[in-house]
């Protein structure tokens, strides 16, 4: 009885599962087919922090991208595929095990380049299926960026891991980690202290117990860096970890910052290394011949000194100890044992890798702020990769153009343009250059050709007009009186949406002209804290000083106007001030002190003043450059007297934001872009779902909706332009919709676009080619279940009814996509010895309105859509119905053709099987045959093949060719096809004589002799019947 | 008394429906019983699969035969004329150039890939561990936006460009039903090579006791209906054979 009563309690205790009502408004579920493209650009590509080669199979190469993922060459360094796209994209290294080198990869996440743009990782991940599948191996969440793995290749199951650790706060995550089992325990068996991490670790491959490993002091803020202390030192251990020793013999004393250290493969007694030191001579390579026990300086030069946080790696030829090479804004190499170095070969700056083919040394791989590069010539000349589009964008925009372009600025690439779609897909060569140096902020006029770009810290701001080719720089300048400005690294500009040539520009002071840049006026007081504490950059960078204007700070970081009333404009601050203006400029209204949830001077990163209401705005937050990397949104309502928070737990801890967009007809539906990814509500934030429908958990920085066709358009950080195609349907979902079985959404009318241009390309086969929107019509509709078992049919019929093309319904539960690209069936042809090409041109429907039909088991659910022709049509409405009516005509011309040919061959098998079977008709029988071939041989090819070994064109082939003509053309019916109409007409006529004359005769005489002869007649097809397509 | 036994029985049943399907093997043991038995799955003979490949308003008429000894072949029917894509006699493999209709050995490479994947027949899962196939279930997905169990499965090794790489591909099984409503695989050669693409499995209807999918897409997006299945099919074995080229009375 005891027992029982347990079981009883034991079963009040389970959940009381209640009927489902409430569905889940987040989740994978939501979008189903909903999927991103990505239409790069990868001509400049992206930054690379790490290269690693397979230890025995050349062709195999792996990239660790600083934000795009890991992606892998399996043809030697000419394509890449990404293998991480469900992680965090930012990498610090990828490392193979030596003894497994196909099947377990190590990837240790967070760049190790620290320079102010740099993202972050999340932990140390394990693959043991060649990249298919991953592992995150606790212990590492918050490593933030690990710079090494070591693999010790008599056992695999011990490892050592370098984490450099977190760069903008202290943190007890750094040091040397060590594994004995294969990552499922660790010890830390090197720490310094909380500042201090670990920025390589190398391995002796001939003695495994020996490692080196250099430690770094460094800091970065918002507004400055440090490289370099008393604590950062090289050690060496011999004993796998146990005891470390600083191996400083010969080094100068004092600080040192970062250290890079490698060692020479072919011989593990020379040891190289790099030095940041106080004193500048004693900078640069140092050489040990005794495996560290004393040490030798050899070089200072520009090449082996500059910016050592983002240049310290050394690579040491496999098979050479004197052939040494050094990252660098350039790159160099060294052919005497690192005495004197020369410039690698002409390729993109900001080189931060370098690793030679396995088995040539000819061969060799870089990797830089602009892809990955080969050189088959020892590093004289470089060549780029060109698929990987690892693009990092600051900043898109979008115009109205059809198809839209999309405006951006990049890392280190400078500022581009480029369409959303182009014939043949979205390739290197559509894309154009509208800046230099880094790229920001890339805004297109309103109504005029002219694009406005600028470089890092508005050096320069262009002023571009494109048709006549001018640039004209039109940064503002301070006038006698006004103080120094300060501009932001990543300086905000803005145009107005009510007055076409007004431009606005932030430094502490909002900037603006109402002559596209001409002139300018200051319509603000020093809207930032000012603080003067953090507005001293020149002595930025520690030991190296490092005052690129990166960390410039207590500076405008956004601007936005109100698209309700060009009085209102709201701004952010890098160092937290949330300002409003509601009479263009003349009072300033400071709302910092209302905001709710955010730690004082968070970096305001995107304001976004809404369509709906004036007094509603949009502001998101972020603090990673304080250590803080949570998520902060809020929303206002009364011009920010008060805010409310719309972020919920569904968002990652460690996705800070940087960009929120409203949508343009649904309040509540919002996307937000976040370190990790993009995120959507659409219930105004009170759930969020993560879209990861191929939509790596990319940093995104900016995001615009396209207002024409509600594409949602993100520029992202290591991705490239990543487009979510209109996103309409989203603003319908609602509780009663989800709770429906089938739901078709509603789509404006489809415009049947007729471009027709040419997309030749040669030369291309390993470029990246972006993917294009799909200008089908598109059909959308949610399914609450999955459909697996039983019949799912979707048919378009016309409003008769009548079937006119069936198509393939997605069954996915969620949201489904299907596209009908307006054409029917194609026309059946005649049998023939060839195909005719012409034949596999399927007609275009009419405009007009269509019933979208789904058949799910016995129930029918129903859809109209509309479809329009196109506005840029070159022909009359009288001229198309002609068309249409020209292409029906020969549609049905080739299909009685093939009835016809089909007729003949049944009569043909006849009389063959009369041939073969009877003597006493086989005279007869040949006779009719004979007759038949004459006029078969008229009507179709019967010789020959496909290619260069084609018959002459007969009828049906002549026919094929005038109808594919008339139907695939978005023109008038040419004079020249009319004339040829009447010609294939007439012919088409006398072959229906000669036919109806053959059956008289020879046919009928066949037949009769069939009868006679108890032969089975010929079982000929109706029409009907024979053209039947399902 | 009477409702503590209820409430006991309910609780067992808690107990064993949360122990099912907690491995692979249990899976896969749950599809073939909900889709007909093995016993039955073990009997068939061959398979005849009759639909059509859709793509841009063309129907392609779609034939496909596979037999337990190993033999395919796949034709295609295009203005009326039947092209075999390829065919395989358990040793040789051949397909038809679409330049001349004629057939042409498939390289050697491509040939052994075929032998090698001859036992899949009639589902790679029957009796995988007897094919040296091995499974591992890899955990709950969604897939489809519905719930599915991951299972991996591995087959013998494929030749690529001269080496021998792994044969994975990655079946995903509706919770619901234990069937594979989609597959993962990666592309190992041509200008895909590395992409994983997608095929996914709908519309499973019975045919003659045993459940099999009419609505595939394949390769990421190609579209096949089935229309027909037929088990046992008579087969004539003379269609398997690569037939000899055309004589040169044909050029012109």
């Amino acid at each position: 009885m005891k027992k029982l009563i347990f079981l009883l309690m034991a079963a009040l205790t389970i959940p009381v599962v209640l009927p489902a009502q409430e569905i889940s408004l987040k989740g994978k579920e939501l979008f189903g087919d909903m999927k991103a493209r990505h239409i790069g650009p990868a001509l400049m590509s992206g930054r690379i922090n790490d290269l690693e080669t397979h230890p025995t199979n050349p062709r195999i190469l792996y990239a660790a991208t600083a934000g795009g993922g890991v992606w892998k060459s399996s043809d030697g360094g000419a394509t890449f595929v990404p293998i991480f796209d469900d992680y965090v994209q930012s990498i610090g290294v990828v490392k193979l095990d030596p003894k497994d080198p196909d099947q377990t990869i190590w990837v240790g996440t967070g760049e190790t380049w620290t320079r102010n743009s740099v993202s972050i990782g999340d932990g140390l991940y394990k693959s043991t299926d060649g990249g298919s599948n991953w592992k995150e191996i606790p212990g590492f969440e918050n490593s933030e960026r690990i710079a090494s793995i070591a693999i010790n290749p008599e056992n695999t199951d011990i490892v050592y891991v370098g984490v450099l650790g977190a760069l903008w706060s202290d943190s007890e995550d750094r040091g040397v980690y060590k594994t004995t089992d294969g990552g499922k325990t660790w010890n830390k068996i090197l720490y310094v202290n909380k500042s201090t991490g670990a920025a390589d670790v190398i391995m002796d491959q001939s003695n495994p117990n020996i490692l080196y490993a250099s430690m770094w002091e460094f800091r970065r803020t918002a507004w400055g860096f440090n490289s370099g202390g008393e604590n950062s030192a090289l050690y060496k251990t011999t004993d796998g970890g146990k005891t470390w020793n600083k191996i400083h013999n010969g080094f100068p004393a004092g600080k040192l910052g970062r250290i890079a250290v490698e060692i020479a493969p072919s011989d593990t007694n020379i040891i190289y290394a790099v030095l940041e030191t106080e004193d500048k001579t004693k900078n640069g390579l140092w050489k040990s011949t005794d495996a560290g026990a004393s040490w030798e300086h050899l070089n200072s030069d520009f090449g082996l000194t500059v910016r050592p946080f983002y240049f310290s790696r050394i690579t040491v030829d496999p098979r050479n100890p004197d052939i040494v090479v050094k990252g660098g804004l350039n790159g160099s190499i060294s052919r005497d044992g690192g005495k004197t170095f020369k410039s690698l070969g002409n390729m993109h700056s900001d080189i931060h890798d370098v690793v030679f083919h396995i088995n040539d040394s000819d061969v060799m791989y870089s990797g830089t702020d602009g892809g990955v590069y080969r050189s088959w010539n020892g590093g004289t000349t470089f060549e780029i990769v060109e698929n990987l589009p690892l693009s990092q964008f600051y900043h898109i925009s979008v115009d109205d153009a059809e198809p839209y372009n999309v405006y951006g600025g990049l890392q280190d690439n400078g500022s581009w343009y480029g369409p959303s779609s182009a014939p043949g897909g979205v390739n290197a060569r559509d894309w154009n250059s509208v800046g230099y140096g880094d790229g920001f902020r890339v805004l297109k006029h309103p109504t005029k050709n002219i694009i406005y770009s600028e470089m890092q810290g508005a050096e320069n701001v262009w002023r571009y007009d494109v048709d006549r080719n001018r640039t004209k720089t039109i940064q503002p300048l301070p006038k006698k009186g006004d103080a120094k400005l300060r501009f932001n690294w990543n300086a905000p500009m803005a145009v107005s949406h009510h007055v076409p040539d007004r431009f606005y520009m932030g430094s502490q002071f909002v900037h603006r002209s109402d002559d596209m840049g001409d002139s300018w006026t200051i319509i603000s007081p020093d809207l930032t804290t000012n603080d003067p504490t953090k507005q001293d950059q020149s002595n930025s960078g520690g030991l190296s000083v490092d005052n690129s204007g990166a960390e410039n700070h207590t500076t405008i970081f956004t601007i936005a106007e109100s698209p309700l009333d060009e009085n209102i404009l709201w701004v952010g601050t890098d160092d937290g001030n949330v300002q409003l203006t509601q009479d263009g400029g003349k009072t300033w209204n400071n709302v910092t002190a209302n905001l709710t949830g955010i730690p004082a001077n968070t970096w305001v990163y995107h304001i976004e003043a809404s369509v709906h209401n004036k007094g509603t705005a949009y502001a998101v937050f972020e603090g990673h450059t304080k250590g803080d990397f949570k998520p902060y949104a809020l929303k206002t309502t009364d011009f920010g007297k008060t805010w409310k928070s719309i972020v919920s737990d569904d968002i990652q801890d460690n996705a800070f934001v940087r960009n929120i967009q409203e949508d343009y007809v649904n309040e509540d539906l919002l996307f937000l872009g976040t370190e990790m990814g993009l995120y959507v509500t659409i219930d105004g934030g009170k759930n969020w779902s993560h879209f990861t429908n191929n939509m790596p958990p990319v940093a995104v920085h900016f995001i615009d909706l396209q207002k024409q066709t509600n594409d949602l358009v993100m520029g992202t950080h290591g991705r490239g332009v990543i487009i979510i195609d209109d996103i309409s349907p989203l603003r319908e979902l609602d509780q009663e919709v989800l709770n429906k079985d089938v739901h078709f959404f509603e789509t404006k009318p489809f415009v049947m676009v007729e471009d027709s241009g040419f997309s030749g390309n040669f030369g291309g086969e390993t470029q990246f080619v972006g993917a294009n929107k799909n200008t089908a019509a598109r059909i959308v509709y949610y399914l609450k279940k999955r459909h697996t078992f039983g019949k799912m049919t979707m048919e378009v019929q016309d409003m008769e009814g009548n079937k006119v093309v069936s198509l393939d319904a997605g069954k996915s539960k969620g949201i489904n996509v299907v596209y009908w690209p307006y054409t029917t069936n194609i026309p059946k042809m005649a049998e023939a010895k060839t195909l005719s090409f012409g034949g596999f041109t399927a007609p275009r429907v009419a405009a007009g309105t269509y019933k979208v039909v789904l058949k799910k088991g016995n129930d029918t659910y129903e859809q109209l859509i509309e479809l329009k022709y196109d506005d840029k049509s070159l022909t009359t409405l009288a001229e198309r119905k002609e068309q249409e009516e020209f292409t029906r005509n020969m549609f049905n011309m080739v299909e009685d053709l093939a009835y016809m040919v089909y007729e003949l061959n049944e009569y043909q098998d006849k009389a063959q099987e009369v041939i073969d079977s009877k003597p006493k008709g086989k005279k007869l029988a040949q006779k009719t045959y004979d007759a038949l071939e004459e006029l078969k041989k008229e009507l179709v090819v019967t010789t020959g093949d496909n290619y260069v070994a084609s018959a002459e064109p007969q009828l049906r082939e002549r026919m094929g060719n005038l109808y594919s003509g008339i139907a695939s053309s978005y023109d008038r019916v040419s004079g020249a096809q009319k004339a040829n109409y009447d010609l294939i007409s007439e012919e088409w006529r006398e072959a229906q004589v000669k036919f109806a004359e053959i059956k008289k005769k020879e046919v009928a005489k066949l037949l009769s002799f069939v009868e006679k002869n108890e032969i089975e007649s010929p079982a000929i097809k109706s029409k009907e019947e024979f053209l039947d397509k399902d | 008394m009477k409702i503590f036994k209820t409430l006991l029985i309910i609780l067992l049943m808690v107990a064993v429906v949360s122990a099912t399907a907690q491995t692979a093997d249990e899976i896969i043991d749950n599809y073939f019983e909900n889709t007909g038995g093995a016993e039955a799955w073990n009997n068939l003979q061959g398979i005849k699969y009759v639909g059509s490949a859709n793509a841009q308003g063309m129907t392609i008429p779609v034939e496909y035969y596979l037999t337990k000894d190993g033999k395919q072949l796949l034709k295609i029917n295009l203005q009326g004329q039947e092209m075999v894509q390829f065919s395989f006699d358990g040793e040789k493999m051949w397909t038809t150039n679409f330049m001349t209709m004629q057939p042409e050995e498939a390289d050697s490479e491509t040939t052994q890939n075929m032998k090698n994947q001859t036992m899949d027949f009639p589902d790679p899962f029957l009796n995988y561990k007897e094919k040296g196939y091995s499974v591992e279930l890899l955990g709950k997905e969604t897939m489809e936006g519905t719930e599915t169990y991951k299972i991996k499965l591995t087959r013998k090794p494929m030749l690529v460009d001269g080496k021998e790489e792994p044969n994975v591909t990655y079946f995903y099984f509706e919770t619901e039903n234990f069937v594979p409503i989609a597959t993962e695989a990666e592309v190992k050669q041509g200008p895909m090579k590395g992409q994983v693409v997608k095929d996914t499995m709908s519309d499973y209807q019975e045919v003659d006791g045993l459940y099999f999918p009419f609505a595939i897409t394949m390769g990421g997006g190609q579209p096949v209906t089935i229309t027909e299945i037929v088990l046992n099919p008579e087969i004539d074995e003379a269609m398997f054979l690569m037939p000899a080229a055309a004589g040169s009375e044909e050029k012109n």
